[in-house]
């Protein structure tokens, strides 16, 4: 294994430290591995996080217009309640807070705890649980379908909400509008390795990629030969139009790496999608293409889909300022 | 005499199941080897060890804030699923005791109940799911049986400590629904569930203290 790190106990931590070194706006919360943003907004908190080793998710989504807070667990396991409750009194500027969850079942189970601790200390809590991953119902870490990279669009949209001013149920409302119109598909063309184990989970052949794989390694749908750009763009995206009909719509679109796959790469295989989406009449209002939702060392890439309406699309293009989305 | 548990009982009996878990790593992580990530064991430790440290002060709290903070300990230090389960469960049982300073036998047996009840919540899952309910669920049933037929205390609280054994016993042969042991060909036939086991030497734990007072 060969990484940047020092002890593997200290991956999280030293990761998120140098984060907030990178912004002046970010504070680091030592020990509960959380970034905030050094001043409350006043309005209504978004609150989101989950294991680590998708960086800049969730932590560099934090800042005006995205999220007031994000809370890390350890590579690839949740984080604690107490942990959480921490990012949620940060978010908390009296407003209420929404949680913004993957739906995976340490996820779940632990912002559920944190969100009964919060109603123990008189804040409100709501949550909306994200599961873009077409590929497969239920898996290793889940039941029902995953939550993966279209989580960023949700951050987006929840966070331009509450800057608005909206109330807390007004951010959820739009929340789970996003999350309603939000489909993902990936694939992974190398294996990932956890800093504390040293060697790979799984080994994918020389020439072989995986469709539908998870952000932990998780199964996908089928094992086959490495694929041209166009073809993959196909694969994917006909996973995605088998479950959800974009057709004649505008959309938000990301080309997300998880990790070891060259901007070249993702540039290649977003100028394929947008070919696919042109003959099917489908605008693109909003491209993103980047490492947004990784998986450590992973080579490989998923693509997202959201359909936008006049709503979505103003939250869409509101200004944000993060360590990984500036616009 | 009729059992009265305080807050420094309770304390005696977390020092117990503390020593009674702490001994058994190598049995323990070779079960979970078998099924899990290998992991169940030290992360109960932990939390456990982490409690003992805090044990002069647990004992001075009344029971519904002595049930908060161990909640709220294993939450944090046990973590992942299991840190969760039982943090959840013993913090929904501090909201049942309140300012409570002792609690009687019947109380105990519903304070498991809500325990029981919060995990099968929280962790959406049933009996005869391979997991630690089925080992606290046998000792909750148990319990209320012994109590209606209103029989001596000492033979109530060993029939409980014996369903928690016999449960954990029976996961042998249980298929795993969740969790790692849910993908493997035999869904985990065959083997114990740690889970269900540490369960079961805290349930041991809890009525051999008790016993003891008696």
């Amino acid at each position: 294994m060969k990484k940047i790190m020092n002890n593997s106990n200290d991956v999280v931590s030293e990761c998120l430290q140098g984060l907030s070194k990178s912004d002046s706006s970010l504070v680091y919360v030592p020990e509960l591995e959380v970034i905030a943003r050094k001043e409350k907004s006043g309005k209504v908190g978004v609150v989101s996080g989950g294991g680590s080793g998708h960086e800049p998710a969730h932590a560099g989504f934090v800042g005006e217009g995205m999220l007031d807070a994000a809370v890390a667990g350890n590579v690839f396991s949740s984080p604690s309640p107490d942990r959480i409750i921490e990012g949620i009194r940060r978010a908390d500027s009296g407003q209420g807070v929404l949680l913004i969850v993957k739906n995976y079942s340490g996820d779940i189970m632990n912002f559920d705890l944190a969100k009964e601790l919060a109603s123990m200390e008189d804040i409100e809590v709501e949550q909306v649980i994200v599961r873009d991953d077409v590929a497969v119902e239920d898996s290793t870490y889940s039941t029902g379908r995953r939550g993966i990279a279209g989580t960023i669009f949700v951050h987006k949209i929840a966070g331009a909400k509450a800057a608005s001013g909206a109330s807390l149920a007004e951010v959820k409302r739009v929340a789970e509008k996003a999350v309603q119109n939000i489909r993902s598909m990936g694939m992974s063309m190398s294996p990932c390795t956890l800093p504390a184990v040293g060697k790979p989970g799984f080994i994918l052949g020389e020439n072989e990629i995986e469709i539908g794989m998870g952000i932990h390694g998780e199964p996908g749908v089928e094992r086959t030969e490495m694929q041209s750009s166009v073809d993959l763009a196909k694969t994917l995206t006909d996973h995605i139009f088998s479950d959800f009909d974009y057709e004649n719509s505008e959309v938000a679109l990301l080309v997300n790496g998880l990790g070891a796959t060259p901007l070249m790469e993702l540039y290649t295989l977003n100028n394929d999608v947008h070919k696919v989406l042109a003959e099917k009449n489908i605008t693109v209002v909003k491209n993103l293409v980047g490492n947004y939702m990784t998986s450590l060392d992973m080579a490989g890439c998923s693509i997202t889909l959201m359909k936008i309406d006049e709503e979505l699309k103003e939250l869409l293009l509101a200004p944000c300022h993060t360590p990984a989305l500036m616009q | 005499m009729a059992i009265s548990i305080n807050s420094r009982l309770y304390v005696q009996y977390l020092k117990n199941a503390y020593q009674s878990i702490h001994e058994k790593e190598d049995y323990i992580t070779e079960l979970d080897s078998a099924t899990g990530d290998g992991d169940h064991w030290s992360n109960m430790d932990k939390g456990f060890t982490n409690i003992v440290e805090q044990a002069d002060s647990l004992a001075t709290k009344n029971l519904g804030d002595l049930f908060k903070q161990v909640g709220m300990t294993m939450m944090s230090v046990i973590g992942g699923s299991s840190g969760v389960l039982y943090g959840g469960a013993y913090i929904a049982a501090s909201k049942t005791l309140g300012a409570k300073d002792e609690m009687d036998l019947a109380e105990l047996c519903t304070t498991l109940e809500v325990m029981l009840n919060d995990m099968m919540k929280r962790g959406k899952a049933e009996r005869g799911w391979k997991t630690m309910i089925d080992a606290l669920a046998p000792a909750v049933d148990a319990f209320n049986d012994g109590l209606a037929e209103g029989i001596p205390e000492k033979e109530l609280l060993e029939n409980v400590a014996k369903a928690a054994e016999n449960g954990a016993e029976s996961t042998r042969e249980m298929e795993a629904i969740r969790g790692r042991a849910n993908y493997q060909a035999n869904k985990g036939v065959g083997h114990l569930d740690p889970g269900a086991v540490t369960m079961a030497y805290q349930l041991r734990a809890l009525a051999d203290t008790l016993i003891k007072v008696t």
